[in-house]
């Protein structure tokens, strides 16, 4: 399938950030990733929870992550999300897309 | 493959939706846990983890959204949706479901017999390639060949693999206790070669078979073996015995081996020497080109062929002509015509359907006018509207199309049933051509009436306002198109359902020359081996009409080669012994071996000179018709001279339609020759019912002739009758269709009538208030019908004048422009147009005005 790059502002970070979380930390469910995210940026980023379960399906759909269902170390049924191969490929693209368009912003900011 | 498993997911609604939940309430609960350990109760951090989450029920369809394939997931609705409304309304969807099951369903099983018929080769291997093979000649009807010019063209030509013939003889098989009428077919060499066929058990016949005084053999059909002989496996190499011979059984032919016609049990090879005089005709002929072989090369190289035979034989063979056309061409050839003719009639029937189910949803999608506007104005997209609106036809197609596949079933066995002498009918079955053929009628109808609607249906609504308050506007105007494209089209299929009727009731009608009535008709089993001996031949002949005659009950009795008035011709050119100027036209006429006594018993006038006698064997008499009689001699009298080979010509009978009652008389000559055949038809003239004769005679052949069978016992009307079964049928269901199509008009000039009244209440309610009278407003909507209904008859009449253009060769005594014909169809038509504008007309008349006013 296609890879769909996202103008979307929300939508595109959302995905990289999702696809990192899950690169560096293997199998996890939909709460911790919102806890990662929001841990490992200082309180600086929160996921808008609304927007997270949407976005993990879709992506899933699209084939970058896979799911299953799993209990949790405190005996609660949780489904788990992790990244597949294709996922892998979309993160480094959306990786370098990213800091493309952080650089170039710089940039723009930077020039007086 | 996600789009796969997303197009899945929209049948695993349950499941997702659970799986969903689920994941949802571990969030919330996580979360929950988590604000409570930051240092909140219980129920506030439920509350709050809510809050942060945001409406439940939102996210989870937006979750779900991400999990299915949104334009499946829409369709799914669409049927769900459709089927729903049309459960609702079992009065609308019910009609349609079966007008498209009948219209599909005729159209397949036409179609599927067009297919089998005309279309499929012969059900043999490489059946294109098989041959009609005859000889023709300028001064006579025969086209059966020599022995010896058979094998001269199987020899010399090479655009065939291999020629052969047949000659087939309804003889009596005495293996059982009772004799059975049995037909056999004797074969020249190469038969089963040429078919491409072998015996399914035992073996094809060896040369020896075919010489004189060689071994004999017989090759018995799966038929045979399965119903006499009781499928016995040993059956090879046990008798079977026609009269008084035994013919060892050398081998079974498969079940789909039904050749030269289908009741055809027994092969027997001739014996017919290659010796035999080159003038005699034996065999009808069948060859197998040689693969790549066109049927003209095929033509041209047997035709370079005879003139060399034509050189060297010339007193026999110079005038013989060959002719070759495809078998299949010279087998179905007659019914090409009513079979198209057919498939034409059911298409437009099928035309006129689905025109009248586009009506029926059109103006459906108008009475849910408001409906579709409230639904538009929450927020429904027109796509989506037109999709949903497509989708309830494709609904009602497939429905329809389902049910068609019965109607087909039933079709095929009533086709059957019909006309049983249909050539390759016995091939015709449901296959996967015919179905998929249904499909795609389906398609393309579901395309076509769905359309309309959903057009309409996405452009035409700009406000619920206009919905409520609809105008007397252009937009009608399909409605009617669609009224008068259906009349158009009745108005030319009763035009040639109307013509055939006539022609059937022309033909019964006509004066054939001969009295049908009280005509008992039958044969008795003979074989031409017989003809070794002559004399014998016509004593028993003779002897047997001599019984028949003195049976009480029988007023005199027949025999002839031909059935009178059964198509069948058999046309040659005589000469006079006394001779006849150049310059005078050359003596072309029927042939016909009669028995003396056939003009009694047909009741043919005697006009001139004297009846004929019986007269010992090769110095018969002769009759003529008037028709001869006046053709060629006028101012003179026939009377007296010779015919070479025939005999003296001793009186003038009256014209009589010999070659089918549907031809007009033509010159005839009679030779009076009760025997011209081991096995001529026998007509007996009774004096009660026919059939109650029928017993009497079997009993005395059996008492004559205890060797022999009895067959074909049927009285000469219905003989008759079954030969023009064909055209009766094609006649009958031409105005079926019609009939059906003049009704699906009505039903659709009333609903749309009723509609444009409704459309139109508050305007009547006005002027009748105003004080106009209730007739005037009748004879005004009345007209508004009519004048659409009349166009569409003057389109229709000029359809009509194409269409008869098809039908002309298969009329008799009305010609294609019959006025009578075509003003009682277009009267028709007017008449029940009246009738079914009448009552939405008077319906709207009686409205009450002032409550139609105050509705507003």
């Amino acid at each position: 399938m296609k890879t769909k790059t996202r103008n979307d502002i929300l939508q595109g970070p959302l995905a990289l950030l999702v696809l990192k979380t899950l690169a560096s930390n293997g199998r996890m469910h939909g709460y911790a990733i919102t806890a990662h995210i929001k841990n490992v940026s200082a309180n600086l980023l929160r996921v808008e929870e609304g927007s997270l379960y949407p976005a993990l399906h879709r992506m899933e759909q699209d084939g970058w992550l896979r799911s299953e269902w799993g209990v949790t170390e405190r005996k609660r049924e949780a489904r788990f999300y992790t990244i597949t191969r294709r996922g892998h490929r979309q993160l480094a693209e959306e990786e370098a897309c990213w800091t493309q368009l952080t650089d170039g912003v710089a940039r723009v900011l930077g020039y007086v | 493959m996600s789009r796969r498993r997303r197009f899945w997911n929209v049948f695993r609604a349950a499941r997702v939706q659970d799986d969903i939940q689920r994941e949802l309430a571990f969030h919330l609960a996580e979360r929950a846990d988590q604000l409570r350990a930051d240092g909140l109760s219980a129920e506030e951090a439920t509350r709050l983890a809510r809050r942060q989450l945001g409406n439940l029920s939102v996210q989870a369809e937006r979750t779900r959204d991400a999990d299915v394939a949104l334009w499946a997931d829409a369709c799914a609705r669409n049927v769900r949706f459709a089927v729903r409304a049309l459960a609702r309304n079992p009065g609308f969807a019910i009609p349609v479901a079966l007008t498209l099951a009948l219209g599909i369903g005729a159209n397949t099983a036409v179609f599927s017999a067009i297919d089998t018929i005309l279309l499929q080769p012969l059900p043999f291997p490489d059946g294109d390639r098989l041959m009609r093979v005859t000889q023709t000649s300028d001064d006579s009807a025969e086209t059966n060949i020599a022995p010896a010019r058979l094998e001269d063209w199987n020899r010399l030509s090479d655009t065939f693999e291999a020629i052969t013939g047949y000659f087939m003889e309804d003889v009596s098989d005495t293996s059982g206790e009772l004799p059975e009428r049995v037909r056999r077919a004797f074969v020249a060499p190469r038969f089963l070669d040429v078919w491409g066929m072998a015996p399914a058990r035992g073996r094809d016949f060896v040369a020896a078979e075919h010489q004189d005084g060689g071994p004999s053999a017989v090759l018995i059909s799966d038929r045979y073996w399965r119903s006499r002989l009781g499928g016995n496996p040993n059956a090879l190499g046990s008798p079977v015995r026609i009269g008084a011979t035994s013919y060892p059984i050398v081998g079974i032919m498969p079940a789909a081996f039904r050749f030269p016609d289908r009741d055809v049990d027994l092969w027997l090879p001739s014996t017919a020497a290659a010796s035999a005089p080159r003038a005699a005709t034996w065999y009808e002929g069948v060859g197998r080109l040689e693969p790549g072989v066109t049927v003209d090369q095929a033509r041209a190289d047997l035709a370079v062929v005879q003139t060399q035979l034509g050189a060297q034989y010339p007193d026999t063979d110079a005038a013989v002509a060959v002719s070759v056309v495809p078998l299949k061409d010279a087998a179905v050839g007659g019914v090409r015509g009513s079979l198209w003719l057919l498939f034409g009639a059911v298409s437009v029937l099928l035309l006129i359907m689905c025109t009248n189910i586009a009506a029926l949803l059109l103006s459906r999608a108008v009475q849910r006018q408001q409906e579709v506007a409230v639904r538009f104005a929450l927020g429904a997209s027109r796509v989506t509207l037109a999709a949903q609106m497509l989708t309830e036809t494709a609904v009602l197609v497939f429905v329809g199309a389902s049910i068609s596949l019965l109607v087909v079933a039933g079709a095929s066995a009533a086709f059957r049933m019909l006309a049983p002498t249909f050539p390759r009918l016995d091939e015709v079955s449901i296959s996967w051509s015919m179905v998929l053929c249904t499909v795609v009628s389906a398609i393309v109808v579901a395309v076509f009436c769905g359309l309309f609607p959903a057009i309409r249906c996405a452009r035409g609504l700009d406000a619920l306002g206009a919905a409520g308050r609809a105008h007397v506007s252009h937009r009608h105007s399909l409605q009617w198109l669609l009224v008068g494209v259906q009349v158009a089209l009745s108005v030319m299929l009763l035009a040639g359902a109307g013509l055939l009727l006539r022609s059937v009731q022309e033909l019964s009608r006509v004066a054939p020359g001969f009295d049908v009535s009280r005509v008992l008709t039958f044969r008795v089993s003979g074989s031409y081996a017989e003809s070794r001996d002559y004399n014998r031949v016509v004593q028993r002949i003779d002897g047997t009409l001599d019984e028949l005659q003195a049976l009480p009950g029988v007023d005199s009795a027949a025999t002839a080669t031909m059935l009178p008035g059964v198509p069948g011709q058999y046309e040659i050119e005589f000469t006079l012994v006394e001779g006849r100027a150049d310059t005078e036209p050359r003596l072309v006429a029927e042939s016909r071996f009669v028995s003396p006594s056939y003009f009694e018993t047909m009741q043919i006038p005697v006009l001139d000179g004297e009846p004929c006698r019986r007269r010992p064997v090769g110095e018969s008499d002769v009759m003529v018709n008037r028709a001869f009689a006046e053709r060629y001699f006028t101012p003179r009298s026939p009377i007296g001279l010779h015919l070479v080979d025939s005999g003296r010509i001793v009186g003038i009978v009256g014209d009589a339609r010999e070659r089918g009652i549907d031809r007009d008389p033509v010159p005839t000559v009679y030779a009076c020759f009760s025997a011209p055949n081991p096995m001529p038809a026998y007509l007996v003239r009774t004096r009660g019912e026919p059939e109650g004769m029928a017993q009497a005679v079997r009993v005395k052949l059996k008492e004559l002739e205890p060797l022999r069978s009895v067959y074909d016992i049927a009285p000469l009307d219905e003989q008759i009758g079954s030969a023009f079964s064909e055209n009766r049928l094609r006649s009958w269901l031409l105005a079926l269709f019609a009939g059906t199509a003049l009704s699906l008009a009505c039903v659709s000039l009333y609903g749309t009538l009723s509609y444009t009244t409704r459309l139109r209440r508050r305007e009547i309610g006005l002027r009748l208030a105003l004080g106009a009278g209730r007739g005037g407003v009748v004879r005004q909507l009345l007209a508004s019908a009519l004048r659409v209904v009349g166009l569409a008859c003057v389109i229709g009449l000029g359809l009509t004048a194409l269409f008869t253009r098809v039908l002309s060769g298969m009329l008799f005594g009305v010609s294609t422009t019959d006025p009578a014909t075509l003003a009682g169809v277009v009267a028709l038509v007017l008449t029940v147009a009246v009738f079914a504008a009448l009552l939405p007309a008077v319906r709207a008349a009686l409205l009450e005005p002032v409550r139609v006013l105050r509705e507003e």
